[in-house]
C-alpha cells in the first residue's frame, strides 16, 4: 500500500502550463529550422554576395573585388539598359492585366457557376493540363501558331479577311505577350477560384433577395471578396513575369530584352558585376511590386 | 396575401412538394412546422424566387409571382445562417437593399443612413452600425439579419428556421422580439421551424407540411387540441397514435394525447373508460414533468406525460404490464390515409 503525501515536493517544479509552454516554444523551434537554415544559406547569403559582387571591378574577362560603382554608373547611364527596365515593367503590367481579364471569368465560372466540387476540381486541372510538357515546348508551340505561315494567318487569308500574312504575329512584343498569357494565366485562375468558392452562395441570395440585380451583386459582393484572389494570383504572375527571359528569348526574336535577358547575357558573357547590378534592380523592382500589392489588399484580413 | 396553388418541386426522382395548397394572410404572424427534410425550405425559395416550381401558382394580392426575377419579387428573406456580406459594416450590410435595389434605390445619403439607423433601433442594434459583422455575437447577427430584410419593407418576411443558430436563452427572446416587431410592422411574416414549440409559440396561425403537402393549417390551439390527421398530430409532439384495434374501438388509426390516458393495474379499469394493456419501458424526468413511455401489444411506442403538481401514475415498474384507459371523449379518430 502506498501513501498519499499532501506535502508540497521540495524541488520547485515547473507548472503544467510552463511544461506545455515550454514544449510548445520547442516545437515551433524545430518546424522552423529547416526553413530558415535553407532561406539563409540559399537565399540571404546569395542575395548579400550578388549586391556585395555588384560593386566589382569588371574588366573584359575577369572580375575582381576591388570595390567600385563603376557597374552601377555604366547600368544607369545606359539607355538600352534603362530601356530594359521600361520593357520589363511595361510587358509585366500588360501581362498581368491580360491574365486577370482572361482568367477571372473562368475563374467566376469555375468557382462560382459550377458549384459540384469534383467538377470544380476536374476543370482546375484541365486548366494545369498545360503543364504537362515542358515549358520549352509551350512556348515554341506557338511558333506555328503565329509565324507568317502559321495556323491563324492560314485561316484569316482563307476566310479571305487579310490578304498578306501578319508578320507582327511572331516574333515581337506581341507574341512575348500572348505566350506570357497563356502561361501565366492559370497562376490566376487558381487563387481567384479559390476565394469565388469561399463565397457562401446563400450571401448572394440574400443580395438578389434584397433587389441587387446581378451586375450590382458582382460590383459590390463578389469583386470585393474575390480581391485577396486577385492580389495573390497577381503576386504570382508578377514574380514570374518579372523574372522571365525564356519566353521573349524564344519568341521574340530577340527583340525584346527584358531585366532577365540581360542577365543572362552578361552572365554567359561572364560579366558577373554587371549581371549582379542588373540582379539587384530586378529583386528591388519585384520587392516593390510585392510590397505594392500587400499594400492595396491587407491578405491578413481578408484571407 | 400570399397564395400557393398547387405547387409542386422534384429534384430528379424526390419529390420535394407535392401540390401545395396554402394560403398567408394580411398581418399574420404564420409558422409553418415540418420535420427536416419536409421540403419547408423548397418552401420558401420558391416564394423568395431562388427557384421555380415545376407546376402550380404562387401570387401576391392575386398578382403572380412565380417566374418573376427573385430581385424584383419585393420578398423578404431571413436566411438561417443569415448570410450578412462578410466585407461590410453592420449599417452598411442593412442599408445595401435601400442602396442597390434595382427599383426605388436610395439616392439620398441622409435618408439611408435615417432608415438604417430606424432599422437598427427596431431590433435593438442603437450605435453597433460602425462594427464589422464579425465582431458581433450569434444573436445580434440575427439581428442584423432581420434589419436588412425588414428595411426594405417587403411584402412579405420569410424566416427559415432564424433561431436555429441561436441558444436556448436568447430563442425565448428572439421569440418575443420577433413577434413585438412584427406587430410594430402590420407584414406577414412566414416562419419555418422544425420546433413544435417554437411553430405553437410563435404563431397567429400554424400550418404542417409533410409528404411535400400542408396537412393542416389552423390557429395553434385548435391545431393542437383537433389535429385533422395522423401526420399533423405527429407533428405536434403531444399525441399519441395507435390502432384502434388496441383498445377494441373499431377501426383505423387514433390519436389519444400524451396528458389523457390514465395508468392502473391490470383488471383494475374505471367503468366507462377505454383501455389497452402495455409495457412499461422506461421514464425520463424533465423537470416540471415527466414522460413515461410504454410498448402496446403490436409494438407501439406510447407516451405519457405526468405534470409534477397533479401526479396521476401510479408507481410503476420496469418490464410490468398496465392498464392504459382513457375517456371516450379523448379519443381523436382519423379517416382516410394515414
Amino acid at each position: 500500500m502506498s501513501t498519499l503525501t499532501t506535502e508540497t515536493p521540495d524541488t520547485p517544479a515547473l507548472s503544467p502550463a510552463q511544461l506545455r509552454e515550454r514544449k510548445d516554444r520547442r516545437r515551433a523551434l524545430g518546424l522552423l529550422t529547416p526553413g530558415l537554415v535553407w532561406m539563409a544559406l540559399f537565399m540571404v547569403l546569395p542575395m548579400a554576395m550578388v549586391i556585395y559582387v555588384s560593386f566589382w571591378t569588371q574588366t573584359t574577362f575577369s572580375v575582381n573585388s576591388t570595390l567600385t560603382t563603376a557597374s552601377w554608373e555604366r547600368f544607369l547611364s545606359s539607355a538600352t539598359y534603362l530601356g530594359a527596365i521600361w520593357t520589363t515593367l511595361r510587358i509585366w503590367a500588360i501581362v498581368l492585366v491580360a491574365t486577370i481579364v482572361v482568367g477571372y471569368p473562368v475563374a467566376l465560372f469555375i468557382g462560382l457557376f459550377v458549384r459540384n466540387k469534383t467538377l470544380q476540381t476536374a476543370l482546375l486541372v484541365a486548366c494545369v493540363i498545360p503543364f504537362w510538357t515542358s515549358f520549352l515546348i509551350r512556348v515554341i508551340a506557338w511558333r506555328p501558331m503565329l509565324g507568317t505561315e502559321g495556323a491563324i494567318n492560314m485561316i484569316l487569308m482563307k476566310l479571305g479577311i487579310i490578304h498578306e500574312p501578319l508578320t507582327f504575329l511572331l516574333f515581337s512584343e506581341f507574341s512575348v505577350l500572348v505566350g506570357m498569357t497563356q502561361i501565366y494565366c492559370v497562376f490566376m485562375v487558381g487563387p481567384i477560384t479559390f476565394m469565388l468558392g469561399r463565397i457562401d452562395v446563400s450571401v448572394i441570395e440574400a443580395a438578389r433577395d434584397l433587389g441587387a440585380s446581378f451586375g450590382t451583386i458582382f460590383r459590390r459582393i463578389i469583386l470585393p471578396l474575390s480581391l485577396p484572389g486577385v492580389m495573390v494570383g497577381s503576386i504570382f504572375v508578377s514574380v514570374m513575369v518579372l523574372g522571365e527571359f525564356a519566353t521573349a528569348a524564344s519568341l521574340s526574336g530577340r527583340k525584346t530584352n527584358l531585366l532577365g535577358n540581360i542577365i543572362v547575357s552578361q552572365v554567359g558573357s561572364l560579366k558577373w558585376a554587371f549581371a549582379a547590378v542588373a540582379g539587384v534592380v530586378l529583386t528591388i523592382i519585384i520587392t516593390a511590386v510585392i510590397a505594392l500589392a500587400l499594400r492595396l489588399v491587407d491578405l491578413r484580413k481578408e484571407m | 396575401m400570399l397564395t400557393l396553388t398547387r405547387v409542386s418541386r422534384r429534384y430528379g426522382d424526390t419529390v420535394a412538394l407535392d401540390g401545395v395548397n396554402f394560403t398567408v394572410p394580411e398581418n399574420t404572424y404564420m409558422s409553418l412546422l415540418g420535420a427536416s427534410g419536409a421540403g419547408k425550405t423548397t418552401l420558401l425559395r420558391l416564394i423568395a424566387g431562388f427557384e421555380e416550381p415545376d407546376r402550380g401558382e404562387i401570387a401576391i394580392n392575386g398578382e403572380r409571382i412565380d417566374g418573376q426575377p427573385s430581385h424584383l419579387r419585393d420578398i423578404g428573406f431571413v436566411f438561417q445562417n443569415f448570410a450578412l456580406f462578410p466585407h461590410l459594416s453592420v449599417s452598411e450590410n442593412v442599408a445595401f437593399g435601400l442602396r442597390h435595389r434595382t427599383h426605388d434605390a436610395l439616392k439620398n445619403e441622409t435618408e439611408i443612413k435615417d432608415r438604417t439607423e430606424a432599422a437598427l433601433e427596431l431590433v435593438g442594434l442603437t450605435g453597433f452600425g460602425h462594427r464589422a459583422v464579425s465582431a458581433i455575437s450569434g444573436g445580434q447577427r440575427q439581428r442584423v439579419a432581420l434589419a436588412r430584410t425588414l428595411v426594405c419593407e417587403p411584402r412579405i418576411v420569410l424566416l427559415d428556421e432564424p433561431l436555429g443558430a441561436l441558444d436556448a436563452n436568447l430563442r425565448a427572446r428572439m421569440c418575443d422580439e420577433l413577434k413585438a416587431i412584427r406587430e410594430r410592422l402590420g407584414v406577414s411574416f412566414l416562419h419555418v421551424t422544425g420546433s413544435e414549440t417554437e411553430a405553437l409559440t410563435m404563431g397567429d396561425k400554424v400550418a404542417v407540411l409533410a409528404d411535400g403537402k400542408i396537412m393542416q393549417s389552423d390557429t395553434p390551439d385548435l391545431l393542437f387540441n383537433q389535429p385533422m390527421n395522423a401526420e399533423a398530430a405527429r407533428h405536434l409532439n403531444a399525441w399519441n397514435i395507435f390502432d384502434a384495434g388496441l383498445c377494441g374501438a373499431g377501426q383505423g388509426q387514433i390519436a389519444v394525447r400524451f396528458d389523457q390516458i390514465d395508468v392502473c393495474a391490470e383488471g383494475q379499469v374505471p367503468e366507462g373508460r377505454l383501455t389497452l394493456g402495455a409495457k412499461y419501458l422506461t421514464g425520463e424526468f424533465n423537470g416540471p414533468t415527466a414522460l413515461s413511455f410504454f410498448r402496446a401489444d403490436d409494438g407501439t411506442l406510447l407516451q405519457i406525460i405526468d405534470h409534477l403538481s397533479q401526479p396521476r401514475l401510479p408507481q410503476l415498474d420496469e418490464g410490468a404490464r398496465y392498464a392504459l384507459h382513457f375517456a371516450p371523449d379523448a379519443l381523436r379518430q382519423f379517416h382516410g390515409a394515414a
